[in-house]
């Protein structure tokens, strides 16, 4: 009798978490996601986690987390004035930052010899399913941290040119809309092929921030206020490649 | 996977740029002549700690236009060689006059109009990518 009732249990408790598990994979989606771009003279590569819940009731679209690791590398790229966003940008209100004008007479280049740099960033996802194999997504860095390879560089500023023995990566990486961002941030629009029920593979588009601080020289604004941040934003092309835990 | 992983490594390798510095000048500059031109500084190269130079450094002025003039110059071969004139013998505060014509022979560079020669006693052959002297000029005024 109690060995009836135990199986009848057991029997329960793996219908439940059968039924748990199915519910759970049919709302959620995780997967990992490695990704290559490149681009003139420099490129990347990433790695992220991602936990993204279905939304809908056809679960077609997705949001979501996830943390991201990007190495970045580079040669002889220029990078210029990161900010503050009051010097570079003709208005300063976020996210209408985006349609803001230049600022182009308070930038100055730091054109970095070797930059490499590695961030580790949380991220935030959306995507859609638009057929049965078919996806689209964007992902954006939202804050985390950097680390990397000093470089020489040379700074060029109204013609004059000084050299900066060892440019670093800027350490702490913060979204905050335009050129109020801080650090070094990615960011993937992307098209995503299902190859098979766990593997995917993807074409992409990305956008993203490295930002290096000069050591020894600092660019002065008019105001006397003195600046150390410049900023490569890339536009690079890449391939990508994602494993299924859950779909 | 693997296949993906190999376009990766190619599109990567593709990407990267090349930098070299021909071994010989192609079209050198004629002689100096000095019934039109006036040599202003000159100075002979010495090496630097990451590389090995001789000849001649010589600025030259003609209708009022500076000229650097490399003679009977010889570098050791290295990456991303640039031409400076500099405030220091290890470059902070510089004219970069471009890239090195050639690891030998004679050559000439433009130097920028607004440039006080005063202020900047060195010419030097300077590794831009490594941030590397080398070889250095010390320029005598004439």
């Amino acid at each position: 009798m109690i060995r009836k009732l135990l199986i009848v249990l057991l029997t329960c408790i793996a219908a439940q978490t059968g039924w748990a598990q199915k519910t759970v994979s049919s709302r959620v989606s995780q997967y990992v996601d490695l990704t290559a771009t490149f681009g003139e003279a420099q490129g990347s590569l990433a790695g992220s986690f991602v936990h993204n819940w279905k939304l809908g009731s056809r679960k077609r679209f997705e949001i979501g987390i996830g943390g991201r690791w990007t190495s970045y590398s580079g040669s002889k790229k220029d990078f210029l004035t990161a900010g503050p966003a009051k010097y570079t940008r003709s208005y300063t209100v976020p996210f209408l930052i985006f349609f803001a004008g230049q600022e182009e007479q308070n930038f100055d280049t730091l054109t970095l010899q070797r930059p490499l740099s590695h961030s580790i960033n949380a991220m935030l996802n959306l995507g859609y399913t638009i057929a049965p194999k078919w996806y689209v997504g964007f992902n954006i860095d939202v804050i985390g941290i950097t680390f990397g390879r000093e470089t020489s560089a040379i700074f060029t500023s109204n013609g004059v040119t000084k050299t900066d023995p060892a440019s670093k990566p800027s350490s702490f990486n913060l979204l905050l809309t335009g050129d109020h961002d801080q650090g070094s941030l990615n960011s993937e629009f992307y098209l995503r092929y299902k190859l098979a029920s766990r593997w995917s593979i993807k074409a992409l588009y990305q956008f993203v921030f490295i930002e290096y601080q000069s050591q020894m020289i600092s660019q002065t604004f008019p105001d006397g206020e003195m600046n150390d941040r410049f900023r490569n934003k890339a536009n690079n092309l890449g391939l990508g490649v994602s494993y299924y835990f859950k779909n | 996977m693997k296949n993906a992983i190999n376009v990766f490594l190619i599109v990567f390798i593709l990407s990267c740029k090349k930098e070299t510095t021909p071994d010989t000048i192609i079209n050198p500059p004629p002689p100096i002549d000095t019934t039109i031109s006036t040599i202003r500084y000159t100075g002979n190269f010495q090496n630097g700690p990451w590389g090995t130079t001789s000849g001649t450094a010589i600025i030259i002025e003609t209708n009022g236009k500076f000229q650097l003039r490399l003679e009977g110059f010889r570098v050791s071969s290295g990456p991303d060689l640039k031409v400076y004139l500099s405030k220091e013998l290890q470059p902070l505060n510089f004219i970069r006059l471009g890239s090195l014509k050639a690891l030998s022979g004679d050559q000439l560079y433009d130097i920028p109009a607004t440039s006080n020669l005063m202020n900047y006693p060195y010419a030097l052959i300077h590794c831009e990518k490594f941030n590397h002297l080398f070889g250095s000029a010390q320029l005598m005024m004439q």
